[in-house]
């Protein structure tokens, strides 16, 4: 009877099975592989914004930075500081100037020169 | 028909033929007929073109200090079809950005996809509100990075710099007259968008990068130009002018060194300024000169040998009718010699000299010397002033407009003729833009050059006028306080009555001004001081002499100084005046 049922049984054609395991594979890897690159692509695209945006947020920090150092360095704010003491305008003792014409007024207390900020120094 | 499984096969195939068929013709249709409509629709939908804004051009000043540059912000854009909860967006866009959540409720109601909310938003402040709006999972805001211009110095050299609109469109000043350069171009990317309406960077299009706006660079010295402000606000403070206006410039090549007036505003804040005070009244306001104007009087005589500085002039000893109208000096002068009628500036001796050279031939001096034509100063809004041909003359007008009546000439035009004698008889083309560069690449665009427009009397007679003009700031002179201890200094005042808009003069009301260089013999700056009705004590001392000749003296030392100029040791000692040459930034 054993023998009866195996004539039965149908024979297994390995190739035919080996070729179509085959493309399966070949066919889902390639599926697989255009998923995985294109979530890749969308991944890398959305890391590259992120990177713009840094970009462009530093560079705008350097604006603002620019800014500032240009507003608190520019003439108008140092007079400001000058005039709210911030800035000191020592003026040159007598024996440190070279006169090349004679002084037709004594230095009187607003005549000022500019000296290195003392309070910045420290 | 006998269905047996081969013709029931059949027909099934037939079926699927048919039914794949009709897909297939459909797919067909819309991806190649109807492809462009589509493609249209999807586009529109979740495509968009983003603007990559251009960033306009900085400006510097002759030592690369900036004077206007951009200070980047956000603008807040809604997009309607992209909101998910309405409601909730209104409130937290409304206590950020300071506007009526009602307001905000009603702009972002309809289905809009592009809605300005707040302009130039500043960045901390932007990525703030972004913060707020992830966290509370809202979408349909987003944020496009522009710029806002900002001027370091606020109202110092306000009229020359100018300031541009929330356009980014130059309005004043250089900002107006140099837009083409300092205006950028701006770039595009054509994006897609997912449901959320963030980027998918994957499908980017065409894109073109902005160009920015090239730098400019300026003659003006920020240094002389705060010493040139110091001194117009000391004397506003003092004399209490409707207007001033003092520039400094170098004669040999034409460059402005500072050039200031008054009133003028900030153009950080220029929303309810008065629009008055945006005037440049140095190129833009025509004035009669007074006195300043003998000089073209009487170095065109010298050019045309009519007469030497030695030549005597009879002054009549008091007033001269002439046409029927008598013409007055200040003072009564006998015979003075021609140096003299610059000295002692002799309106009766200016108006026998024009008379030796004849309408036409005084008339061609004027017109030589510039007037009546627009300098092409790189400036909006400048006039030609007004020079009537000889033509239009009256019978007395020959002996008025050597001494500057019946002209009308910007203060610009002025000091540019002080400069034709200081650089010995070149009018020089006047320029305030140095240069024009690129700052992404360095490279320059433009560079300008000096440009001598015509030589306008050779440089003997304007070395003799100037040698005139010495006598002008001298004891013997009309500008004693002109003086600068330590330096030689030329230089002419004048007192102009002020003309009444419904004719005639204003009574009381003058312009004065002193136009004067230092030194004499080789001249490192022109200056003009120009006040328009100063309030004095007494009539005696409104005159440019009193009044702007000291102005030019503190301007001129400090000028001096800060160009490192050497002074002749002799002339110290002869200045009477109470000066001394040290920087005084509290006068």
């Amino acid at each position: 009877m054993n023998r009866r049922r195996r004539q039965k049984f149908n024979p297994i054609n390995a190739p035919a099975l080996a070729r179509w395991i085959v493309i399966f594979v070949f066919l889902a890897i390639t599926g697989l592989s255009y998923v995985y690159l294109t979530v890749q692509l969308h991944s890398l695209g959305t890391q590259r914004r992120q990177l713009e945006r840094q970009l462009a947020d530093t560079r705008t920090q350097l604006e603002d930075a620019r800014v500032q150092i240009a507003t608190l360095t520019s003439h108008t704010a140092l007079q400001q500081r000058l005039r709210e003491g911030y800035l000191k305008m020592v003026p040159i003792s007598e024996q440190s100037i070279v006169r090349l014409n004679l002084p037709l007024r004594p230095a009187a207390e607003e005549d000022v020169q500019p000296v290195s900020n003392k309070r910045g120094a420290r | 028909m006998k269905w047996n499984g081969r013709t029931r096969c059949a027909l099934v195939c037939v079926l699927f033929i048919a039914i794949f068929s009709v897909f297939s013709f459909r797919l067909v249709y819309l991806q190649m007929v109807e492809h462009d409509y589509y493609a249209a629709i999807a586009a529109g939908k979740d495509g968009a073109t983003q603007t990559i804004f251009a960033e306009r051009g900085a400006i510097y000043d002759a030592h690369n200090e900036i004077l206007a540059q951009n200070v980047p912000v956000e603008n807040v854009i809604a997009d309607c079809s992209l909101m998910n909860d309405r409601e909730a967006l209104a409130p937290i866009l409304a206590k950020t950005l300071k506007i009526p959540s009602a307001e905000i409720a009603d702009k972002i109601a309809g289905d809009s996809r592009y809605i300005i909310l707040k302009k130039a938003l500043p960045e901390a402040v932007a990525v703030s509100l972004g913060k707020k709006l992830s966290a509370a999972k809202l979408r349909g805001i987003r944020f496009e990075r522009d710029f806002v211009r900002r001027y370091p110095n606020g109202s110092m050299l306000c009229h020359v710099v100018g300031f541009s609109n929330a356009e980014h469109q130059g309005v004043e000043g250089v900002e107006a007259s140099m837009d083409q350069y300092l205006r950028g171009e701006n770039g595009f990317r054509h994006i897609e968008r997912d449901r959320t309406g963030r980027e998918l960077v994957l499908y980017r299009g065409a894109e073109r990068p902005p160009r920015n706006g090239y730098d400019v660079h300026l003659t003006i010295d920020l240094n002389l130009q705060m010493i040139v402000e110091n001194e117009l606000d000391a004397a506003m403070r003092e004399y209490t002018p409707q207007k001033a206006t003092i520039i400094l410039m170098r004669p040999q090549t034409g460059e402005i060194l500072a050039m200031a007036n008054r009133p003028n505003f900030d153009p950080n804040k220029i929303t309810g300024t008065n629009p008055e005070h945006l005037k440049n009244r140095a190129i833009t306001d025509m004035m009669e000169p007074g006195s300043t104007f003998k000089i073209v009087t009487v170095s065109a005589a010298l050019n045309e040998h009519k007469v030497r500085l030695d030549t005597p002039i009879f002054c009549e000893n008091g007033p001269w009718l002439f046409g029927g109208r008598y013409l007055h000096d200040h003072r009564y002068f006998g015979e003075i010699p021609v140096q003299d009628v610059l000295v002692k500036s002799s309106n009766i001796g200016a108006a026998k000299i024009a008379l030796m050279l004849g309408d036409e031939k005084f008339y061609e001096y004027i017109r030589s010397y510039g007037f009546g034509d627009r300098t092409g100063i790189e400036l909006p809004g400048e006039i030609g002033g007004l020079i009537h041909p000889p033509q239009a003359w009256s019978k007395i007008s020959i002996t008025r407009m050597p001494m500057g009546h019946e002209v009308g000439v910007t203060p610009l035009q002025m000091i540019m003729a002080m400069a034709t004698i200081a650089n010995g008889g070149e009018l020089v083309a006047p320029r305030i833009v140095k240069s024009v560069v690129d700052n992404d690449s360095g490279k320059v665009i433009c560079d300008l050059k000096p440009t001598v427009v015509r030589r306008v009397v050779s440089r003997e007679a304007a070395a003799q006028v100037a040698l005139a003009l010495r006598g002008v700031v001298s004891q013997r002179g009309t500008a004693v306080g002109a003086a600068v201890p330590g330096f030689t200094v030329s230089g002419k005042t004048g007192t102009a009555q002020k003309p009444d808009p419904h004719g005639g003069y204003e009574k009381g009301k003058e312009i004065v001004s002193f136009s004067g260089f230092l030194p004499s013999e080789n001249p490192a700056f022109v200056g003009l001081v120009v006040l328009d009705d100063a309030h004095v004590k007494s009539e005696e001392e409104n005159y440019g002499g009193k009044i702007a000749g000291p102005i030019f003296a503190h301007v001129a030392e400090k000028a001096a100084r800060y160009l490192d100029l050497e002074p002749h040791e002799e002339i110290g000692k002869q200045i009477a005046s109470g000066r001394v040459a040290l920087t005084n930034a509290h006068r």
